[in-house]
């Protein structure tokens, strides 16, 4: 009982890292543009998508994962300016459609692409599986753990280091002022877009190996990420971070003991109780009126 | 401070303190409106005003004291129930219905008061019965309508019943605001800034709809920055400065006092 | 006799009229479409009131279709008792459960009312998925169909019964947004700490109008049970939702036509889609539909935010 417990526990850590890196894509958006962008999870399908029909080809993973992560980013700055830029005179609503739309028009565009087979794509690296306390921790968990420490190391460096992350944090706090110093917003949204799609897609590339591609994992992806994000506070990165962790864990958990058709349902209870009593998450600031 | 026999009194303010985490809005305000009197409140930028009636309308809870009408207290309450016991009030930008005219808006007000106070509201007016279109609610509707144009019908929009909100000019709009919050027929009305932005006709317009009120035995809180006029109308003065109450009294009164004066300039020059 | 459109409800029954006429002509798959629109158009029509009137969002209405047609479904199979009262049960339990979740859900606004709808429509899905005594994964089969007297509901029969339905829907949904009622509505939605300083009670008119939408839902659920006897979770999940939202906002959030505009667009387009698409491109399969439809979505958003119906209306003005 135990045993199994702590291996539930172990599978829901290397979820919980993929739903983080995907909550890192919202709370980079909704920091920057206020929105909650419904098409996140589909960057991290594109991600994996891509990455797993060009390893089919004979292509060396790593290559194709690169080739994933700018194919991600591309679709991010596509999004942003095809349908987000536009529509930019829009209210809260119209603008969560918006995002909506996208999600439901790049779920069929992947259909167009690559159909309804699952693809495959290979561990990264060969080995055997680590042992840790009598718990089996398979090679590609510890890619996927190495990707989110990288991640959010840079993201941290980028904001706390850099004229750019600088100016971002300022703008967030307030736009009005940012603005009349010359920060540029729109520019700002533009890459938080490019580069949410980015983290996303790399999340797709890291989970294609446990779960196969295919292309409505999307769907769900997004939505764990963003009841990570809501559940870590939507505009805290660490948050992002815990809530991801908190929530892969609680799902595994939950669906190991009850059933797994309960490993999203739990989420969903848990991010509407958070909704209710602490709709600005564990670790986000006082809640911004939404 | 006036003395006033207790049962004269609508409004009391008690004890009144707001803070935002550590910056204080109000500090342990005070003071008590009777119907038929014109309430001047002012201050300086900042000083508390607008918070003042959102303490008193409902819309923020104050962190110390309370505010009854009547004896019966409304702190607490949400400010629907605040508007049902008879506390209404304007905002410094009008706030309009956008989707319907200036008749519809004018319903509303006149359906909310119809059913004031009575919760839950009778079946008569009910979704159910609007739904079903039963003749009785679809007379009643009718009967609103007529009566919201026999108030138009006083004020500088008579005829434009139809217009969509819209349309409206500025004016207009604050205008339209305070036909609404007379609508109801309130105890208590507050306006915020209700002349700011009216050409002189318009601050005529509204300065009269304020006297008929007193004289309709409505207490009148008025916020307002153009002290002229306000010292004109007013019958008692509140004077605020940094959340707290500087001064009370009549306008003549308040002009010449020193700490006032005081307050005003050094702002000014701040 | 000219007849505006805003006599709800006799045209609503002109157009009942019509399909009963055309069903006698009409192949039977249109048919099929035909009732599909009715009962699309008749959540979406709860959902305009919702989202256009009471300015509020909705992203799990799916559900509420379900728990009307799985009341209605269960009931029938395991207790015998006919569609007809079903239905009513139907939208009763769809009432009850979003009466319920309006506690939770009403409290939020926008962004967050959009998750937290989302998030209730999909732990809605997991209950039907998981409760082995409405069938679990597999879903109820062999639901039995509306009968009248001795006669047996055809497809042509049902295509009239849903757009009586939804001429019913429309006569009560105009009704209430031209009384005080949906004034009131209108009010809160456009300013509602100003309706409130009236005395409007803006959360119970959300409340109300929530329900109200769930019914809708709840009474088209029921009846899609009967009309397909077959039906299970992946019938009412996220998709299904999202597809309501296009449907709204198609045909214009704030107009009670367009409800109907935007189910029959959403209807026609899929089935004209899946069937030119293969032609062209062999290996489209499965629910690439909603490519279109998101892209649809994001043009409409963009260049016509207040809907088809809205560019119509301009157009007879002028």
């Amino acid at each position: 009982m135990i045993a199994s417990l702590w291996q539930y526990v172990l599978a829901g850590i290397v979820a919980g890292a993929i739903y983080a890196l995907i909550a890192a894509g919202f709370v980079l958006i909704y920091q920057v543009t206020g929105l909650i962008n419904f098409a996140q999870g589909e960057f991290a399908m594109v991600g994996a998508m891509t990455a797993a029909s060009l390893a089919a080809t004979g292509m060396p993973p790593l290559a194709a994962a690169g080739i994933a992560v700018l194919a991600a980013a591309l679709v991010g700055a596509l999004c942003y300016l095809l349908a987000i830029r536009p529509a930019r005179a829009a209210t809260g609503v119209t603008l969560i459609f918006i995002t909506l739309g996208l999600d439901v028009a790049l779920r069929g565009a992947g259909l167009f692409v690559w159909g309804t087979n699952p693809y495959a794509l290979e561990a990264f690296s060969r080995g055997r599986a680590i042992t840790i306390f009598g718990g089996v921790l398979q090679p590609q968990a510890l890619w996927v753990l190495g990707t989110d420490l990288l991640v959010f190391a840079a993201l941290y460096l980028f904001f706390r280091y850099t004229y750019a992350g600088t100016a971002v944090r300022a703008a967030v706090a307030n736009p009005p002022i940012a603005s009349t110093f010359g920060i540029p917003l729109r520019t700002f949204a533009f890459w938080s877009f490019i580069a949410a799609a980015a983290i996303g897609g790399l999340g797709g590339v890291m989970v294609a190996p446990i779960t196969q591609a295919t292309y409505e994992m999307g769907l769900a992806l997004g939505l764990a990420g963003f009841v990570a994000a809501v559940l870590g506070g939507l505009d805290s990165l660490p948050g992002a971070l815990l809530g991801g962790f908190v929530l892969g864990i609680v799902q595994k958990v939950a669906g190991g003991l009850l059933s797994t058709g309960w490993e999203e349902g739990i989420g969903f209870l848990i991010l509407v109780l958070v909704l209710v009593l602490r709709p600005q998450g564990l670790l986000g600031r006082a809640a911004r009126r939404a | 401070m006036t003395a006033s026999a207790p049962s004269a009194t609508v409004l009391d303010v008690r004890g009144v303190t707001m803070r935002f985490g550590g910056v204080v809005a109000l500090e342990d305000v005070g003071f008590a409106a009777r119907g038929g009197e014109v309430l001047g409140v002012m201050g300086p930028n900042g000083a508390g005003k607008t918070t003042l009636f959102n303490v008193i309308s409902g819309v923020q809870r104050p962190t110390r004291g309370e505010v009854a009408l009547g004896g019966v207290r409304l702190t607490g309450r949400s400010v629907d129930r605040v508007a049902a016991l008879g506390v209404t009030r304007t905002f410094q930008t009008p706030v309009m219905f956008r989707g319907l005219t200036v008749r519809e808006s004018l319903a509303v007000a006149l359906a909310a008061h119809e059913s004031g106070g009575a919760y839950p509201p009778g079946p008569e007016r009910g979704l159910l019965a609007c739904g079903l279109g039963m003749r009785g609610r679809r007379r009643a509707d009718a009967a609103l309508a007529e009566r919201a144009d026999a108030l138009l019908a006083g004020t500088a929009l008579a005829s434009m019943g139809d217009r969509p909100t819209e349309t409206l000019a500025f004016g207009e709009e604050r205008i339209l605001e305070l036909a609404r919050a007379l609508a109801v027929r309130p105890a208590v009305l507050l306006l915020d800034e209700p002349l700011s932005g009216l050409n002189p006709d318009e601050i005529q317009d509204v300065l009269d709809a304020v006297r008929a009120a007193r004289a309709d035995g409505i207490a009148v809180l008025l916020v307002e920055h153009a002290v002229g006029e306000l010292l004109s109308v007013a019958d008692r003065v509140v004077v605020l400065d940094h959340g707290r109450t500087i001064a009370q009294g009549t306008p003549a009164q308040v002009a010449a006092d020193p700490v006032v004066i005081d307050a005003y300039i050094g702002d000014e020059l701040e | 006799m000219k007849l505006s459109s805003q006599a709800y409800g006799p045209i609503g029954l002109l157009l009942a009229a019509l399909v009963a006429a055309v069903v006698w002509v009409l192949p039977s798959s249109y048919t099929g479409l035909l009732t599909l629109i009715g009962l699309y158009g008749l959540v979406a029509l709860g959902l305009n009131l919702f989202m256009g009137y009471a300015g509020q969002v909705s992203l799990g209405q799916a559900a509420f279709v379900g728990v009307g047609a799985y009341t209605s479904a269960a009931l029938a199979v395991k207790t015998g008792l006919t569609p007809w009262l079903g239905t009513v049960a139907g939208a009763l339990a769809a009432a009850l459960v979003a009466y319920v979740l309006s506690f939770v859900a009403l409290r939020l606004r926008e962004n967050l009312l959009a998750l937290a709808t989302l998030a209730l429509g999909i732990v809605i899905n997991v209950v039907f998925n998981e409760w082995e005594f409405i069938g679990g994964s597999s879903g109820l089969k062999d639901i039995p169909g509306f009968a009248l007297g001795g006669y047996v509901f055809d497809q042509r029969a049902y295509a009239v019964l849903a757009w009586l339905l939804f001429a019913l829907g429309i006569w009560f949904a105009g009704n209430l947004v031209r009384s005080s009622f949906g004034r009131a509505l209108i009010a809160i939605s456009a300013g509602e700490l100003g309706a409130q300083a009236l005395g409007v009670d803006g959360e119970r008119l959300r409340r109300q109008t929530f329900v109200l939408s769930a019914i809708y839902a709840g009474v088209a659920g029921a009846v899609y049970a009967s009309v397909f006897s077959y039906i299970d979770p992946t019938s009412f999940g996220f998709v299904l939702s999202v597809n309501f939202v296009l449907m709204s906002v198609i045909g214009g959030i704030r107009s009670l036509w367009g409800a109907l505009v935007g189910a029959a667009f959403v209807v026609v387009l899929g089935q004209v889609l899946r069937t030119v698409v293969p032609a062209v491109l062999p290996n489209a399969r499965g629910e690439f539909q909603q490519f279109f439809f998101g892209v649809i979505l994001i043009a409409i958003l963009i260049w016509l935010p207040k809907g088809i119906t809205s560019r119509l209306s301009e157009a007879r003005r002028a």
